[in-house]
């Protein structure tokens, strides 16, 4: 069943247009990631769903209930829209308690007192902080916060909590650890979840479904997998993992395949773009589908090996050839000439 | 604040500020007072005041004055807030808070002390003679006059500039100096520079505070017959015998006319000053610059200004308050006497006005930070065609001298049935002290409430919370602190305010200042300076809780 629905959404600062017309359909218990570079649009929509920002045209609906209808000049408040919101600052409040900051919420809705009680220690306890209600936010540290702006979002079990770039201000080995702690923590509650991010693996290791924005437009949204692996266009392959870029024209196309060439050493990859004969295009392929092989054959090149960097788990190898430089995992290799294998159907032509 | 009580806020708002500015200018083109049952419209009182030579040598004066005390102002301010910010010169710490104090003790006291001081029979011009044989200053000429306003007004270019010294990153001063450029070079091409905006905008307020000037040339104007337009407002109303309103709404009218585009210009300045600023680099310890010997001429320039503009006439006035009389060849011991003071104490009107000044800077200070506080709410994060209009509201009564927007309120309070009993009560006071320093404490209680994220209450919203409630549970307490301060600076600035309450002065509505007016129209110098000394002692009790409080005050 769908939880929040978006459609058309068009929203303008000025004579700016931030974004362009999105549609998206959010699902019951789903995890959404909105990723994009900054000025992609995505916190600008996130915004719109908080009731924070007002769109100029397009509806937006939380569960069957329409929030937000330009057309009908319906606007319903931030606060009647009943949602929960991370904000990146974290935005707790300095002159109220932990236990003050998440009580909030339940004493605007006139929870009793007891249940009131009960339901922030649970909520506190939830996120592995029942014991420092009585702290003030500066007395505690980041990710502490962290965790204290989560609780407060959900502690009047919103439908949906929205969290804008929740783990930016975390240094980087808290961040993995937040990352896994989120997930289980939403799916624990089963809520249905839209995060902020402009870090593609945070995407992937939290959501269910990421929504790649790119100036104010979606540019494809689905599974982390299918995005990783089927990217629609240059720009999400880019986005979505490190690859090597091959500059060419095409050179032939036979079933689905286009032929580029490197250096004069002819290539076939999968044509994604449908570019025609003699049109420039890229071939694009990730790091880790790079081969060294041990000699000549189909799709192979030969390349110098200019350098190389230790990772510790992996070598990554700087390869030229020609003009273009070719990048590759893999074990320690010698000086000299080395001979790469680019798999015809990791190679995408755009 | 829902949109509708944002929107009746500023209603009421713009209400408070056109009602005065409206009555003055159709007052100004009746031939009689607007209160008569016969008048006319007519132009006649443009002409008679077109006609009169007084206004335009007034006229003249004031532009001379204003002219002549910002060439003096904006030099020794900016030098004294580049010295005081970024050299090692000897003594900063204890001379800086000294600095200000000319802007919070009130003008007329200050020329009171110029004239016990430095007057023909001033303490220091009898000392003088009796030293060196001659006296090579004559106090009530326009040239001293000049001097004394510039210096005066050397806090107010000082305060502006050294603020955005300080905020000027030193990373590009570092930058000038490891491409090479010495200290000096540095500051002339680099510092300097990216201040200017701010001198300048420090330069404009201060020639628009010349125009505004009432209480020094009152003092130091009246023995040579100097007329400002301020104080040619003030005689006018002596001039003919009978008081003529529409003589002195012409007046008015002239006064706005002419600061109302100053302060438009004051406000372009700030903003071009503040997006300049704002591109400046991460602002930290800054290393002081040595300037070798020339701390020692730098230290005696900033003594002899300090002793000028506030030790000669603060003591001054403070001695001349416990001397029975003074004068060539008496001994100070002989005349020492707190008779003053007790005489002081003998006038039910003055003891009143020591009590009303008190209540209306404390009580009265702490409802206009109330008010202040309402209107920056209603249009706290609102981006509306009712902001802008209260933006530019907010102008108007800037461009009233305190000398008259009381007359302009006064004029209300005559005029409407309903206020009518309210003129010989404190409320009239108040109502135009609130609106004379509108300007003023909204940018006080703004600077508060800019401090505090505007996701600070999103989140509130986004919980379930009101416009209403997060003002009331969020903003509201995240911000008492600065609110505190903001009270403590208006409770100053009402202390030493003297000009609004001159024309509400009635048995009932005395405050020190109005009180200290009319007193020294009628030469009573003995109450005047016992009466300057209680208001010194006031103000001084003021800034001593500010400082206590640990907030820095900006003027």
């Amino acid at each position: 069943m769908a939880k929040l629905i978006i459609d058309d959404l068009h929203l303008s600062y000025g004579s700016t247009e931030i974004l362009k017309g999105i549609t998206a359909t959010f699902a019951q218990g789903e995890i959404v990631a909105l990723l994009g570079r900054s000025g992609s649009g995505k916190t600008t929509l996130l915004r719109s769903i908080a009731g924070l920002e007002e769109p100029k045209k397009g509806v937006i609906s939380i569960g069957d209930q329409p929030v937000f209808d330009a057309a009908a000049g319906l606007n319903v408040p931030s606060e009647k829209r009943g949602l929960g919101l991370v904000f990146q600052s974290y935005a707790l409040w300095p002159h109220k308690t932990v236990f003050e900051n998440v009580a909030y919420g339940l004493r605007l809705r006139n929870v009793p007192k007891a249940e009131l009680q009960q339901r922030v220690a649970a909520v506190l306890d939830g996120v592995g902080l029942g014991h420092l209600g009585d702290r003030y936010p500066h007395q505690m540290s980041g990710g502490q916060q962290q965790r204290v702006a989560l609780a407060r979002a959900l502690v009047y079990n919103p439908p949906v909590i929205l969290l804008d770039e929740p783990l930016s201000n975390l240094d980087a080995k808290l961040r993995e650890e937040a990352r896994i702690w989120i997930r289980t923590l939403i799916k624990r509650m089963n809520l249905t979840a839209v995060f902020v991010t402009h870090d593609q693996v945070e995407a992937m290791a939290i959501a269910d479904r990421i929504v790649l924005l790119d100036g104010g437009r979606i540019v494809q949204a689905g599974t982390p997998e299918q995005l990783y692996t089927e990217p629609v266009s240059l720009f999400a392959s880019e986005f979505m993992g490190v690859n090597n870029q091959i500059k060419s024209r095409v050179q032939d196309k036979r079933g689905g395949y286009a032929r580029i060439e490197l250096s004069g050493h002819p290539l076939w990859g999968k044509d994604r773009a449908g570019k025609g004969v003699s049109e420039e295009a890229t071939g694009v392929i990730r790091l880790e589908q790079v081969e060294v092989v041990d000699g000549e054959g189909e799709n192979r090149v030969p390349a110098e090996l200019e350098t190389s960097v230790y990772l510790g788990s992996h070598w990554e190898h700087v390869f030229r050839c020609g003009d273009q430089t070719l990048r590759a995992f893999g074990r320690p290799l010698p000086a000299g000439t080395h001979w790469l294998h680019l798999p015809p159907e990791q190679l995408w032509v755009f | 604040m829902n949109r509708a009580t944002r929107i009746a806020v500023i209603v009421a708002m713009a209400i408070a500020v056109l009602a005065p500015i409206g009555l003055v200018v159709y007052q100004s083109f009746l031939d009689g007072p607007f209160f008569q049952p016969k008048t006319a419209f007519t132009l006649s009182a443009y002409e008679f005041v077109l006609d009169d030579e007084d206004f335009f040598d007034a006229l003249y004066n004031s532009a001379i004055i204003a002219l002549g005390m910002t060439a003096i102002a904006v030099p020794v301010g900016a030098l004294l807030a580049f010295l005081m910010t970024r050299t090692d010169l000897p003594g900063r710490r204890w001379i800086e808070p000294v600095i200000l104090v000319p802007m919070f003790v009130s003008s007329v006291v200050l020329a009171f002390g110029f004239v016990v001081s430095l007057g023909p029979a001033g303490f220091v011009t009898l000392w003088f003679k009796g030293v060196f044989g001659f006296v090579p200053w004559y106090l009530y000429s326009k040239w001293m006059l000049i001097v004394i306003a510039g210096l005066t007004h050397v806090p107010h270019v000082f305060l502006y500039t050294s603020s955005a010294l300080r905020s000027l990153g030193s990373d590009v001063e570092e930058a000038a100096r490891m491409t090479g450029a010495g200290p000096l070079r540095t500051a002339m091409t680099v510092s300097l520079p990216m201040v200017m905006p701010n001198i300048l905008y420090a330069a404009v307020l201060v020639f628009f505070l010349g125009f505004e000037l009432f209480g020094l040339p009152l003092v130091l104007g009246d023995p040579e017959g100097i007329l400002v337009l301020a104080t040619y407002l003030y005689k006018l109303t002596n001039k003919l015998g009978t008081p003529s309103y529409q003589l002195m709404a012409v007046v008015v009218v002239a006064i706005i006319c002419i600061a109302l585009p100053l302060v438009a210009l004051q406000r372009f300045l700030l903003r071009a000053a503040n997006r300049y600023v704002s591109v400046k680099g991460k602002a930290s310890a800054q290393k002081p610059v040595s300037i070798g010997v020339w701390r020692w001429p730098a230290a005696a320039m900033i003594t002899g200004w300090l002793l000028f503009t506030v030790v000669v006439p603060i003591s001054g006035l403070v001695l001349r308050a416990f001397v029975s009389s003074w004068g060539e060849g008496v001994n100070l011991l002989d005349v020492l006497t707190l008779a003053h003071f007790r005489e002081l104490m003998e006038f039910p009107n003055l003891t009143r006005g020591i009590v009303n000044t008190l209540l209306i800077a404390s009580v009265g200070g702490a409802l206009s930070v109330g008010v202040y506080t309402m209107l920056n709410l209603a249009a706290h994060r609102w981006q509306s065609g009712w902001t802008r209009l209260m933006d530019y509201l907010v102008l108007l009564p800037r461009a009233m001298p305190g000398l008259v927007a009381g007359l302009a309120i006064f004029w209300v309070f005559l005029f409407t049935p309903f206020l009518s009993p309210l003129r010989q009560t404190m409320i009239a006071i108040w109502v135009a002290y609130t609106l004379v320093w509108l300007a003023y404490g909204m940018r006080l209680v703004s600077g508060a409430l800019l401090q505090i994220g505007p996701e600070l209450e999103e989140a509130g919203r986004i919980v379930g919370a009101s416009p209403g409630r997060v003002s009331r549970d969020l903003t509201i307490p995240l911000v008492k602190v600065g609110l505190f301060s903001s009270w403590l600076l208006i409770f100053v600035t009402f202390m030493r305010e003297y000009s609004t309450g001159v024309y509400l002065l009635a048995p009932g509505t005395e405050v020190i200042g109005s009180l200290l007016v009319s007193l020294w129209g009628t030469g009573a110098v003995d109450l005047v300076t016992a009466l300057s000394t209680v208001n010194i002692a006031m103000i001084g009790g003021g800034l001593l809780l500010m400082s206590l409080f640990g907030k820095r005050s900006h003027g």
